[in-house]
């Protein structure tokens, strides 16, 4: 009997599927609980955000030849903190050296290593910001003398362009002022460019100030760390100037003022140098940590080593975890996605299309993203209905208007990087594959249904691309999930749920309304 | 809203949703699908039942074959080109017959060789397929419509569905091509669905772009009160396509030609929901009915019979009248 195989097969997977996202709730809910009550996790993201973990991380291949490789290091000193350092070495050599002039150094050495090799250096930082002191050194008097790098004729300018500064200025603070002011912001003046000393910008001109400002006996030298402003996964090293003029401490930044930073070491030499070895790719990350939410998850781990560790990604090196930041939220953009499409009936253009485009929204944030994204498809639009008419073939159609799009992409950011927008570079990162693969799916839709059927589908994308950016980037539903993925269990069971929808759709609801006319009690 | 929702479920509208789960899932299994998206082997199937079909006159499988067409594009009566895998009506050329140095196109215009050469290559490269795989060309024989829904259409092809679960007809509506719709009897581009008595074949109200109409939105004649020739057949002919494919829910998309009578186009495993609003009533009443029914030993001509009677049980008054 068919029949009757058919209900009870659709009556038992009902109950199955209820009884699963049953299970799979409870168990979620109950490590989250243990992790609530017991170990007194907290629930939501701390206000403040003053601690961070700091990585270096670098990676290399070796040659079986002697391998050398020199590291400056945060070190802890009257006016700076840094905790818990680790040093993951394999099988090389540590030293530590310290320099009062310079900072501290780790040296890794190895004499005949082969392969690739990975050294990390971990630490956590309390943020410096511009009213943090200065090392005392810094509040020792200098002595005014000129740059001993200059030849005569140099020091002659120099000695000309610094009493001129002199004579302009009232005192030291405005003296201090006006060689900035010089130097950084009248960047064309000649005399300038000829006292740069021979370095990188803006070590140059940094230390042209440094030795300026010592030469009229003001304490000053060039610092170099890291801006710590938001989590991430390369950040640059930074360079700016310290100074102590008339009692008080005080940093030039060029360009805008971070709202925090780290002092790692001074001077003009490079960050890191490497010795005997190919491919080498260092790279730095920060990330804030809620410290006291941290704390207490530290803790927990260490007092007794329970299950629950295991649904933490705390251990992980920084930069996984930092992945693993974004990873977890796709999640939740995915049940607002089945949502949309079940209950509301959104259409939109792909399944997962709009999930792809929310992510790519992170790189250039919302309404740039929005902007950017409805141009290019516009753009790429009309590029596919002009092959039309030339008649190509499928794929080879679909990569004349990839390249299409790479070139508008680089075209743009030619524009806005000549405009000094931010904007042009990140767009860089926009993927173009899901571009190319939106703009092929609305030229069909626009073909075989119409122009507005396509419109349609397309503001639905970005709908509901926007909407699961804005859960995906929610700091709450981040914090959430990254603390507790075992809520993904609950996603899940939430989905499980939703399959087995069979209700009318909000959309459907407008699209039959006639019909509940019909059937109005007489 | 809240109220609409409410009449809804008072008249038993379906939703996608619900036709997804209880009635796609539950009837139609994966493997089965395959049978209906090619339609090759549909017309295997039901030419092997005895269910009539446009005759082919021949494939082209890869470019290798394209000799081939221009002998298949000199039959006399003209042919129709589509794509086996197509859905929705894309990619379908229809050729009236040769003309001096080309073909004549169904809007009268010429097609070179060229031309057609260029649509068949896109045809087998997956243009028009579901999922852009690679597909074959049919040409077959083109219907010459017979002239009963002439004052209701407006250049082109209509069409009649049946919706069949569990091999029992139970609802249906005849596709008219309007000026909008561009010929074509696609509901979605604008052609107007009406809805069929299912036991006598006549014809009840109308809808374009989901809103109700009485008449036809080009030539202005009534909807209602045609007589479809050859309904049993049609009925029948539907019912059939069940056994042959196994496919417990599916639309028979079927064509009326003038000399030959009813001709089975293709066969659907999704069929819309359109027909709701086409027939003004919702269909979850007559679902439950098919899916209780006992069919055990039941052959089409009795199915057909059963589904008569569940429509007479079901329908609502208002529907009728």
């Amino acid at each position: 009997m068919p029949t009757t195989n058919v209900t009870y097969l659709s009556v038992t997977s009902t109950f199955h599927t209820r009884l699963l996202a049953f299970v799979l709730t409870a168990i979620a809910l109950t490590i989250f609980g243990i992790k609530v009550f017991q170990y007194n996790y907290p629930l939501t993201p701390g206000t403040q955000t003053t601690t961070w973990d700091f990585e270096i991380y670098l990676d290399f291949d070796t040659a079986n030849q002697p391998v050398r490789i020199e590291t400056f290091v945060p070190s802890n000193s009257d006016t700076r903190r840094v905790s818990q350092e680790q040093y993951y070495n394999g099988a090389f050599g540590l030293r530590l050296e310290t320099d009062d002039d310079n900072g501290r150094k780790a040296i890794w050495t190895y004499r005949y290593p082969n392969d690739r090799k990975v050294l990390r250096y971990r630490a956590r930082l309390e943020g410096e910001t511009q009213r943090s002191p200065l090392p005392a050194e810094m509040h020792r008097p200098a002595d005014r003398a000129p740059p001993e790098s200059l030849n005569d004729l140099e020091r002659q300018a120099f000695l000309v362009w610094s009493s001129d500064m002199r004579r302009r200025s009232a005192d030291d603070d405005s003296l201090a002022e006006l060689i900035l002011q010089e130097i950084f912001v009248q960047k064309d003046a000649d005399e300038i460019e000829a006292l740069l000393p021979v370095l990188p910008p803006p070590l140059d001109r940094l230390t042209l100030a440094a030795e300026a400002l010592q030469s009229q006996g003001i304490r000053a030298r060039v610092a170099n760390g890291v801006y710590l402003d938001e989590a991430r996964r390369r950040t640059e090293v930074q360079h700016w100037l310290e100074y102590h003029v008339d009692g008080r401490d005080k940093r030039y930044f060029i360009g805008s003022d971070p709202k925090e930073f780290f002092t790692i070491w001074y001077g003009t030499e490079e960050m890191i140098r490497a010795d005997g070895v190919f491919d080498f790719e260092p790279q730095v990350s920060i990330q804030p940590i809620d410290s006291s939410a941290s704390d207490v998850m530290r803790k927990a781990a260490r007092a007794d080593r329970t299950p629950v560790e295991l649904f933490s990604f705390d251990r992980l090196p920084v930069t996984t975890q930092l992945v693993y930041q974004v990873l977890i939220t796709i999640p939740a953009g995915i049940v607002l996605l089945v949502f949309m499409r079940q209950f509301i009936g959104i259409e939109t253009l792909g399944t997962f299309m709009p999930i792809l485009i929310g992510i790519a929204f992170r790189e250039t944030a919302l309404l740039n993203g929005l902007i950017l994204f409805t141009l290019l498809v516009a753009l790429g639009l009309a590029m596919r209905f002009y092959l039309e008419k030339l008649r190509l073939l499928l794929v080879p159609r679909l990569a004349v208007v990839l390249i299409f799009i790479v070139i508008c992409m680089a075209v743009i950011a030619q524009m806005f990087n000549s405009a000094n927008m931010r904007m042009g570079l990140s767009i860089s990162l926009f993927p173009m594959v899901i571009l190319t693969m939106t703009i092929e799916r609305m030229s069909i839709m626009w073909e075989e249904y119409s122009p507005e059927d396509a419109i349609k589908a397309g503001a639905g994308s970005m709908l509901v691309a926007s909407l699961s950016y804005l859960v995906m980037t929610n700091k709450h539903i981040e914090f959430l999930l990254f603390n507790f993925p075992e809520l993904l269990l609950v996603l899940m069971a939430a989905c499980l749920l939703m399959g087995k929808y069979t209700g009318l759709r909000l959309s459907e609801i407008r699209r039959f309304r006639e019909l509940a006319k019909e059937a109005e009690p007489k | 809203m809240i109220k609409t929702w409410l009449g809804l479920r008072r008249a038993g509208v379906l939703g996608i949703n619900e036709r997804n789960l209880r009635l796609i899932n539950d009837y139609n299994p994966r493997r089965l699908m395959r049978l209906v998206d090619d339609k090759t082997e549909t017309k295997r199937l039901a030419n092997a039942a005895g269910i009539q079909t446009p005759e082919l006159y021949g494939l082209i499988r890869s470019p290798a074959e394209m000799r081939k067409l221009e002998t298949l594009l000199n039959h006399p009566d003209g042919c129709v080109i589509k794509p086996a895998n197509g859905s929705q009506g894309n990619g379908i050329q229809v050729i009236l017959g040769p003309m001096r140095g080309g073909w004549r196109r169904s809007n009268g215009q010429r097609a070179l060789l060229e031309d057609l050469k260029f649509h068949v290559n896109n045809i087998l490269s997956g243009m028009y397929s579901l999922s852009g795989q690679p597909d074959i060309a049919m040409i077959e024989y083109r219907v010459k419509f017979d002239d009963v829904f002439d004052p209701i259409s407006f250049g082109g092809v209509p069409d009649i569905r049946i919706i069949v679960l569990r091999g029992i007809p139970f609802v249906a509506m005849v596709r008219l091509p309007t000026a909008e719709s561009d010929g074509k009897a696609n509901l979605h581009k604008g052609g107007v669905g009406v809805g069929l008595d299912l036991v006598t074949g006549r014809t009840l109200y109308g809808m374009q772009k989901g809103k109700t109409t009485d008449i036809h939105p080009d030539t202005a004649n009534p909807l209602s009160n045609i007589s479809v020739p050859h309904w049993d057949e049609m009925l029948l002919m539907a019912a059939k396509a069940y056994d042959v494919t196994g496919l417990g829910y599916l639309g028979a998309d079927i064509v009326l030609d003038k000399g030959k009578g009813p001709m089975l186009l293709e066969l659907n495993a999704r069929p819309g929901l359109a027909i709701q609003v086409a027939n003004r009533m919702g269909v979850r009443p007559l679902i439950e009915a098919c899916m209780k029914a006992d069919t055990e030993g039941l052959n089409a001509e009795q199915r057909v019979e059963l589904g008569k009677k569940l429509y007479r049980e079901h329908v609502p008054d208002h529907v009728l009248v």
